[in-house]
């Protein structure tokens, strides 16, 4: 987790800078408005922190994955809403104590009379609107582009909020060095994301020249797309990895959404099979072959390139096209658990039946719900029962959330230690 | 859920160290010193410069006196640095009396600070004036600016009285 560590030791540089601009704090007063001064701190740190984490950065996406990175931004988001908005309140609190004032009096004179406050109390607004529409419960309701575009009033909000920590920060006003350092931090994470998330994708766009070549229908609602281009190979893409998509189509071109390469990468053609399951996914089996694409990656911690294991796929509803991919391409002995709740789910069994014979796998279907088939079908003795050797195995998983928490549950139960069991989820 | 109790736990065990330490670090006015040694104050014979009536306003006055013309002494402090800039203050004494005190420097790298001095200064001057000397309290939440306002008091009683 050297991560995590940089992360903490960024925070106590904070700190330091609190600490060693502060003479003492002596009133009750000053000690309200010390902890708003620190807390307002670290939220102008982690906010930044929480771009970088989803900055795309090459060794953060490979190290940590997409998934548990995007969990720790949802994680990190919630804790710097809440120090922001204690860092409001606690210096609404302090300044009103040491001015003798009411609090409601107080915040006008913030807001109105402070250099560039009420911006930053706009950015705050924002933030804490980004962060109810990420909420769990509003999340569920919202599409996911309109979700993923209101974050994009997080980089106005940080915007915002940075001039009033020069104009009335104390550990800045003072200090240009202070200024220069904090300026860099800020200036770096913003260029890393104007690289990564801008300035590489268009690259790789005139590198390989992306094309739409082809649809498949593969079940009711499930479509592969055939993407090609040249030199492909460049991207050394893996099976079980995946790119975000930015189809550059009417209605499409504004949004990059993750899919992951559901066959064997090739050096003029890769391919994604996408479940019709929102605006986005819908309009993609609409797509005319010659559309443009932008690819962003290859991302994705999962990819293969361990050998001579013997390995478990496990693979849960439109979770197969990572695994189908890695079917393929893994060497060694491998068994393959399809779950699914309807026959009308399957996808690629044809594919499966070619790659299971011509490599001498085996693929297990468990289609149906738990009442069909008489209980759970993923626990710890039913996949014991239907792989054999089931501790020794490497294990992939991809699939909806729920499944696959309950499927780590019943491996580790197995006796599959946790190193073992690799998996990414695609809610994020 | 247990996440967020070890955050917020965490979060406020930080915060009350960290201040706890803070208030322990120094005591309450170690960060006041008087003035440079090059602008120690001293006390002008008033002659004849009854027209001119002082140096009022202005940052960093010189430390002295004049006398004004109502026949009162305008006696001008020492600058006290505080931890949040200089504070310096000017007395006017009528017949050995204190009936005006004006601040001339006062901390304003930030908003806060000329708050702070804005509602500070005039419960110091009216105590100073009420008391007749330096024995006066200082302010709560304004302690530094408080200690630079009685150094600089101090030094116009000790050097103009």
């Amino acid at each position: 987790m050297p991560v995590l560590a940089a992360i903490g030791l960024g925070a106590l540089g904070v700190l330091l800078l609190w600490w060693s601009n502060t003479p003492a704090v002596s009133s009750f007063a000053d000690v309200i408005t010390n902890a708003g001064r620190i807390l307002g701190l670290l939220a102008g740190y982690g906010v930044v922190v929480l771009v970088a984490l989803m900055a795309r950065l090459p060794p953060l996406e490979r190290g940590i994955g997409t998934d548990r990175l995007a969990r720790w931004h949802a994680m990190g988001g919630r804790y710097i809403i809440s120090l922001i908005t204690a860092h409001a309140l606690l210096i609404i609190w302090g300044y009103a104590l040491t001015a003798h004032t009411g609090v409601i009096q107080e915040s006008g004179t913030l807001v109105l009379d402070y250099p560039d406050v009420m911006m930053a109390t706009v950015a705050a607004f924002l933030l804490l609107g980004v962060g109810i529409v990420s909420a769990r419960a509003a999340r569920r309701r919202l599409r996911y582009e309109t979700w993923y575009y209101l974050h994009f009033y997080t980089y106005l909000a940080i915007a915002l909020a940075f001039s009033h920590q020069f104009a009335t920060g104390a550990d800045f006003v003072a200090s240009p060095s202070a200024r220069i350092g904090w300026s860099a931090f800020y200036l770096s994470v913003g260029s890393a994301v104007l690289w990564y998330r801008i300035v590489c994708p268009l690259r790789n766009l005139a590198r390989h020249q992306f094309r739409v070549t082809g649809l498949n229908r593969e079940a009711p609602g499930v479509v592969s797309v055939h993407i090609g281009g040249r030199y492909l190979d460049e991207l050394r893409a893996e099976p079980g990895q995946f790119f975000r998509w930015r189809f550059l189509t009417r209605g499409l071109w504004w949004s990059a959404n993750p899919y992951s390469l559901s066959a064997m990468p090739h050096p003029d053609v890769l391919r994604i099979t996408v479940k019709e399951n929102g605006d986005h996914s819908g309009a993609v089996s609409r797509l005319r072959p010659g559309t443009r694409v932008i690819a962003e990656g290859p991302y994705g911690s999962m990819a293969v390139s361990r050998t001579g294991r013997q390995v478990l796929l496990l693979a849960g509803g439109v979770g197969i096209t990572p695994l189908r991919a890695m079917f393929a391409a893994l060497p060694g002995d491998v068994t393959l658990i399809y779950r699914a709740s309807d026959i009308g789910d399957v996808v690629f069994r044809d594919e499966l039946e070619t790659i299971a014979q011509a490599r001498g796998a085996r693929v297990h279907y468990l289609i149906g719900s738990r009442a069909q088939l008489g209980g759970d079908p993923l626990s710890a003795r039913q996949l014991q029962a239907l792989v054999p050797g089931l501790h020794r195995r490497e294990a992939y998983l991809c699939g909806p959330a729920g499944m696959m928490e309950a499927a780590v549950t019943a491996l580790r139960a197995a006796g599959v230690p946790r190193r073992r069991i690799h998996y990414e989820s695609f809610e994020f | 859920m247990r996440r967020i109790v070890f955050a917020v736990g965490g979060t406020l065990a930080g915060l009350a160290m960290l201040l706890s330490f803070k208030s322990h670090s120094s005591v309450g006015l170690a960060g006041i010193a008087a003035g440079a040694a090059d602008s120690k104050p001293y006390s002008q014979a008033s002659a004849g410069a009854s027209g001119a009536s002082g140096t009022t306003g202005g940052a960093g006055a010189k430390p002295g006196s004049v006398t004004t013309a109502g026949g009162g002494r305008l006696i001008t402090g020492d600058v006290a640095n505080t931890a949040y800039g200089p504070v310096q203050i000017q007395v006017t004494l009528t017949q050995n009396k204190i009936t005006k005190v004006a601040v001339l420097e006062q901390p304003q790298s930030t908003e806060n600070d000329i708050r702070i001095g804005d509602f500070a200064f005039p419960k110091l001057i009216q105590e100073t004036l009420a008391a007749q000397n330096d024995k006066i309290d200082s302010v709560s939440g304004a302690t530094y600016t408080s200690g630079g306002y009685i150094k600089s008091l101090q030094s116009v009683l000790d050097n103009g009285v």
